[in-house]
């Protein structure tokens, strides 16, 4: 996927309370279109990092800068007319109706039609229905629909989703992960804090582990290469055990068998092709070969263990 | 000033859906409303002896007299009048009682909800935000207490003797009324919002209010005691007391409504 410039950037993010710090030194970029997501333990500085990024609260050392303009105090205004933050709780007035809820959010923002805005939200989110229920009456799958909703009201550039589908049901957390992908079609950068692996599996570009500091940043692809070795697993119609000296004759180095199947590790040259070849020759009957691809708790629990700082 | 009014009309849409809180309030003024009546005309009534007749308010008709406005009146209306115009300022009670009430239930409320968080990460700024908390308390309590203090007017002209009631539109009852009050009320309100920043119980920031309410309560007391009389000049004077303290009150507020103890201090 190519990237244009970078929407907005962190630099040497610290931020200390007291003697405690609880970021310390994060840097990243975010381009346009980009879904990246923010892993770590809890307490990890997730949400003060999400904070900093949205000019509400001031880091320690270390800047924000959105289109390559750093920002201060006098521009964190600037910036949050940009920013679309949902917070960790929905926040919103449990006695006053969803569409009052949202109405008051378009005129803090500006909107020149708020009733009008208010409106295609509640047509974009399926809130139509709903509009003039007390927040107070909505399950949590709906208020946390209703807080989307007034966080993307006024169609900002950078998306900020701390913990988006949190206590949801499955199918209110895939409707979350389908408005985030839709997110990425219109161009809106989006920073995803979370716990949910197998949500940031399907949705992120990039992931960014934080224990106070980065302890990594990449693509989830680029995570496995660099922390896993490459294996594949070949299902055979017989015990595969059968076949441990054709594949020692290949040169694989680590090989597990249990029962028809057989995972090997692809040292050096070895290749799935050559290893299907050899397997082949030698009289066995594969079923299936597929690519062993770690899962991202793998990946994530392993960058952590190897990490070991305290959180 | 739009985001303000946003704000403004989320405030008072939720104060529509929650009339309670304005209960304490509303019990206060009638409270207020109902002594000097039950003194200045029950009483009397009850025990078929005007208050004209009882030498405990024979020194309240020579002073009373002495002044243009009473000047024309029947000796039971001066007392009347001299009463009515000593519990004036028992009506401050009530907008003072609506503005922490509706301050502390504003304030919070929030922080109990956590709906500042999403409020907070709007283009609003922290001094609007106060702005519309102190404005949302400052409105109602004004009304109301504009309403308690005319339903006062109209209750001694129907009750009262003819024309005790316009002592009570004298300057310096009108200066109790609408500068002495309103400025007790910001210093009520602008005390529950501090203090409403460091509790998590409105009824908390209720009890730290009724400091305002003390010396209101002492005013009335000297009144009646003989000791102090609310002049119009003595009631500037207090309304300049008023003034600086709700400037402290307000320079304070500000520090307190930073967004970052906002989010982080406040628990």
């Amino acid at each position: 996927m190519a990237f244009v410039a970078n929407v907005l950037s962190a630099h040497h993010l610290t931020r200390r309370f007291g003697d405690r710090v609880a970021v310390d030194d994060v840097s990243f970029d975010l381009a346009a279109g980009e879904i990246f997501a923010l892993l770590g333990p809890n307490g990890s500085g997730k949400t003060t990092t999400l904070r900093m990024l949205a000019g509400l609260i001031a880091p320690s050392s270390g800047s924000v800068s959105m289109d390559g303009q750093t920002l201060g105090p006098e521009s964190a205004t600037r910036l949050r007319r940009e920013i679309g933050f949902l917070t960790e709780s929905p926040g919103l007035w449990d006695r006053l109706s969803v569409r009052r809820n949202l109405s008051v959010y378009a005129r803090l923002y500006g909107l020149p039609q708020p009733g009008k805005a208010v409106d295609e939200a509640l047509g974009l989110f399926d809130l139509a229905s709903r509009a003039d229920d007390r927040a107070a009456h909505l399950s949590k799958g709906l208020k946390q629909r209703v807080a989307l909703a007034r966080a993307l009201l006024h169609d900002p550039r950078i998306v900020l989703l701390d913990e988006p589908t949190a206590g949801l049901d499955p199918e209110s957390a895939r409707d979350v992960r389908e408005l985030v992908l839709r997110l990425r079609h219109r161009r809106r950068v989006v920073l995803l804090s979370t716990h949910n692996l197998d949500e940031v599996e399907r949705v992120a570009d990039r992931v960014a582990v934080l224990r106070s500091r980065l302890v990594a940043l990449d693509t989830p692809a680029a995570l496995r290469a660099r922390l896993f070795e490459p294996r594949v697993r070949i299902v055979l119609s017989e015990a595969a055990q059968r076949f441990a000296g054709a594949l020692q004759a290949t040169g694989a180095g680590d090989v597990r068998f249990d029962g028809a199947e057989i995972s090997v590790r692809l040292d050096g040259a070895l290749t799935t092709g050559a290893l299907v070849r050899h397997l082949v020759q030698a009289g066995a009957e594969i079923e299936s070969v597929v690519q062993e691809q770690p899962s991202l708790e793998a990946v994530y629990l392993k960058l952590l263990h190897e990490d070991g700082s305290p959180s | 000033m739009s985001r303000i009014a946003a704000v403004l009309e989320k405030e008072f849409a939720d104060l529509r859906e929650n009339p309670g809180v304005f209960l304490p309030a509303v019990l206060t003024g009638l409270a207020s409303l109902a002594v000097p009546f039950f003194v200045a005309i029950l009483v009397p009534a009850m025990t078929g002896e005007p208050l004209s007749e009882s030498s405990d308010f024979e020194i309240a008709v020579e002073m009373y007299r002495s002044e243009p406005a009473a000047a024309g009146l029947s000796a039971e209306g001066a007392i009347q009048a001299w009463i009515f115009q000593q519990f004036l300022v028992m009506l401050i009670f009530t907008p003072v009682a609506a503005s922490m009430s509706v301050a502390a239930f504003s304030v919070v409320g929030e922080k109990q909800a956590r709906t500042l968080e999403p409020l907070l990460a709007t283009p609003i700024t922290t001094v609007e935000l106060l702005a519309a908390k102190v404005l949302g308390a400052a409105i109602p309590a004004v009304v109301l207490g504009t309403a308690i203090f005319a339903t006062y007017v109209i209750g001694v002209a129907i009750l009262g003797e003819p024309g005790a009631w316009h002592v009570l539109l004298r300057p310096r009852s009108l200066a109790v009324m609408f500068v002495l009050s309103p400025l007790a009320s910001l210093a009520s309100l602008q005390l529950a919002v501090c203090v409403s920043s460091r509790v998590n119980d409105p009824r908390s920031a209720q009890q730290i209010g009724v400091l305002i309410l003390l010396p209101i309560a002492g005013l009335l007391g000297a009144q009646l005691l003989g000791s102090l009389e609310l002049t119009t000049e003595v009631s500037l004077s207090i309304a300049a007391g008023l003034t600086v303290l709700n400037v402290a009150l307000m320079w304070l507020g500000v520090r307190i409504f930073d967004r970052e103890s906002i989010l982080l201090r406040w628990k």
